[in-house]
């Protein structure tokens, strides 16, 4: 009897093996063959993260499948066709409800809804590998699909959205002028003294606070020069979750920013929060250095428009000339 | 009522079949024809049944994208995962000789989920998403045998297999939530869609691994069905009756994992059908654990079938996982069934 299970038991495993094997590694082989036609110049290859894609003259129809590639699309004059549902103000951010037009929702960020997608019979479909790895074939059976790594750098989303439409011209005019604008930022702040601040970028939800070190308010403040949380500087975080009101001093600052969703359950955390003792002893706090920021501009969106939105947001506080 | 007697392979398996039997499997494979033809049908553009006909026959090219590319394969990976989370259901109900069982709370699915939501965390971004099947299998197979072997003590018993179960499972659950809250949001909510369960984006590949996978547990099933209903007796009554207690267990048992860990490792944590799948069976064709089988699976699979209609469909444009929508389709119609039968 032993035999003959232990005969059994390796079969299975055997088979479980092969089946393993078969079940990943069949989808690598159509993606290299579209290589040769770039000589043609109504053809451009766009090379992504996961994979090449083939654009054939410049996109019409558009559907872009996260919210940064949505604000930075219209910075290109382009109306998408198709976007996805926003986080909050649903089902589009007011901020850019005019530039969007009447574009149709295809669902929602994490999930869009491909046959909404394949309805609108899109030439140009931009996803984040971040939510969309796992559907990228059937997107790329849908229409031309560009693949950026994050959700936020507006480098990036920019960048590839340039190529995308061929308007790299474009996107480079877009890139200076921003860079234009840090630099301007920069020296200004720089000749108010005090110079670099830290900074720190404090969130409140139901049951817990967070400080957005890194992510999109945190990314473009690094590059505008203000450093990290005093405690929590070097420590290359992204978000810290804080659960528990004893570690309050890790959002000790210069100048504090802070957003919340507009919900009583919200604000009575925030209110808890702020009521300890410790919150009196933040720097911020001390100095009157708090901010209450819209947290679509500062953290849902991730596009160029909201980052030049909370840039005239930072002139604003810091009572600088634009 | 009327019987039959079933014997397949010279007496090799055999069954009883009743006339109540065979009516509960023709209406149910009749209910599950409807609403495959619907799932076909509905979503976001409406092809009429007629059409969707004419595209599977290949009468027309108008529809191939949205019904041969998104919606069948999706329909089918439904109906496998159902079929396959149910009857894991009823295995485990019946080694364990208790209702309450289900690949859900003996550890095989938080496993799978611990397995699945490691591999988002540490690899979204750095690895293919395409293994992370392989990385929710292998989570439940090394959880189940864990169970299996702290279980033993010359031979395993169903009382020590639930409590370890549940044990491992609670610290796998910790070990989910610590890795959720250690992750960025969106990894957070990638994971937290893969712990709901959604048969979003299936493919034809999904379809075709995973039937693979259930090919292996259902001879092993046919083939010790017979002596289930001994068992369900009781260890002692089984041994007596010369039934070899721990190989059916151990391979009852993988059976079961099997089953529930890949189902688990191509639409995620989809909860509540390895449980419910079973009883209503049971509640409507009785107890012989043959008879069981394609009941309780039919049943698994319109429960995820509808589960995922009304997901995909009911809040257009809007597609949400399925897994929200599993138990509040099955436990109305249970409550009702045990409602009705209660004075028997």
């Amino acid at each position: 009897m032993n035999k003959k299970l232990g005969l059994l038991f390796s079969t299975i495993i055997a088979a479980l093996l092969v089946l393993a094997a078969c079940g990943s590694s069949s989808n690598k082989e159509e993606e290299n063959s579209s290589d040769k036609e770039s000589t043609d110049e109504s053809t451009r290859v766009i090379e992504h993260v996961l994979g090449k894609t083939e654009i054939k003259g410049k996109p019409q129809k558009i559907v872009t499948l996260y919210q940064g590639a949505t604000d930075t699309i219209t910075q290109f004059g382009v109306k998408p066709v198709g976007v996805v549902e926003s986080w909050a103000e649903q089902p589009m951010y007011e901020y850019i409800k005019a530039e969007v037009g009447d574009a149709k929702i295809v669902g929602q960020e994490t999930q869009p809804n491909l046959e909404e997608i394949a309805a609108l019979q899109p030439d140009l479909i931009i996803a984040t590998q971040v939510r969309h790895e796992e559907i990228y074939e059937q997107l790329s059976q849908i229409a031309p699909t560009i693949v950026n790594t994050t959700l936020y750098d507006i480098r990036e989303t920019t960048d590839l959205i340039g190529k995308a439409l061929g308007e790299e011209d474009k996107a480079k005019e877009l890139m200076t002028a921003w860079d234009a604008r840090i630099a301007d930022f920069k020296e200004k702040i720089a000749a108010k003294g005090n110079y670099p601040l830290s900074v720190a970028v404090t969130n409140y939800r139901e049951d817990h606070a967070r400080i957005y070190v890194q992510g999109f308010a945190g990314s473009i403040l690094t590059e505008l020069g203000f450093t990290e949380p005093k405690n929590l500087v070097g420590q290359n975080l992204e978000i810290v979750k804080l659960t528990d009101k004893e570690s309050i001093s890790n959002m000790n600052a210069d100048v504090i920013f802070q957003f919340m969703e507009d919900n009583a359950a919200v604000k009575s955390t925030h209110e808890e929060w702020t009521k300890h003792p410790l919150y009196a002893n933040l720097d911020a706090v001390k100095n009157n250095q708090v901010f209450t920021v819209n947290e679509i501009i500062w953290n849902f969106a991730g596009g160029l428009k909201a980052a030049n939105l909370m840039l005239d947001d930072l002139y604003a506080h810091f009572g600088l000339e634009q | 009522m009327k019987y039959w007697n079933m014997r397949l392979f010279q007496s090799k398996a055999s069954f009883q079949l009743s006339r109540k039997w065979l009516v509960t499997l023709i209406t149910g494979l009749l209910l599950l024809l409807v609403i495959f033809m619907l799932s076909l049908s509905a979503g976001s553009n409406y092809v009429s049944p007629i059409d969707v006909l004419r595209q599977l026959f290949n009468q027309t090219d108008e529809f191939t994208f949205v019904i041969e590319t998104l919606r069948l394969p999706r329909v089918l990976l439904a109906i496998l995962v159902g079929a396959a989370l149910g009857v894991s259901g009823l295995i485990l109900q019946s080694i364990v000789r208790n209702p309450l069982a289900s690949p859900d709370i003996i550890g095989i699915t938080s496993g799978a989920s611990f397995g699945a939501v490691l591999f988002i965390t540490l690899a979204t971004g750095v690895i293919s998403m395409a293994f992370l099947p392989l990385a929710a299998i292998c989570g439940g197979l090394l959880t189940a045998s864990l169970i299996y072997m702290l279980s033993w003590n010359k031979g395993v018993t169903p009382v020590r297999l639930v409590l370890i179960g549940i044990g491992i499972s609670a610290i796998l659950k910790s070990g989910v939530t610590f890795l959720l809250v250690f992750s960025d949001t969106y990894i957070a909510s990638k994971a937290y869609i893969w712990l709901t369960g959604s048969l979003y984006a299936a493919t034809w590949q999904d379809v075709m691994s995973l039937s693979c996978w259930l090919l292996i547990p259902l001879p092993t099933i046919l083939w010790l069905g017979r002596s289930m209903n001994v068992t369900e007796l009781g260890d002692d009554v089984a041994i007596s009756m010369g039934i070899r207690l721990q190989r059916q267990r151990f391979l009852f048992l993988a059976c079961a994992v099997l089953l529930a860990g890949s189902a688990a490792a191509f639409v995620g944590g989809i909860e509540f059908v390895g449980l419910m799948a079973p009883h209503i069976a049971r509640r409507l064709v009785g107890r012989s654990f043959i008879g069981l089988v394609p009941i309780t699976a039919i049943i698994g699979a319109l429960l995820v079938l509808v589960a995922d209609l009304i997901a995909r469909t009911m809040f257009l444009p809007l597609d949400i996982p399925a897994g929200v929508f599993t138990a509040a389709i099955g436990a109305p119609f249970f409550i009702f069934l045990l409602f009705r039968t209660r004075n028997r």
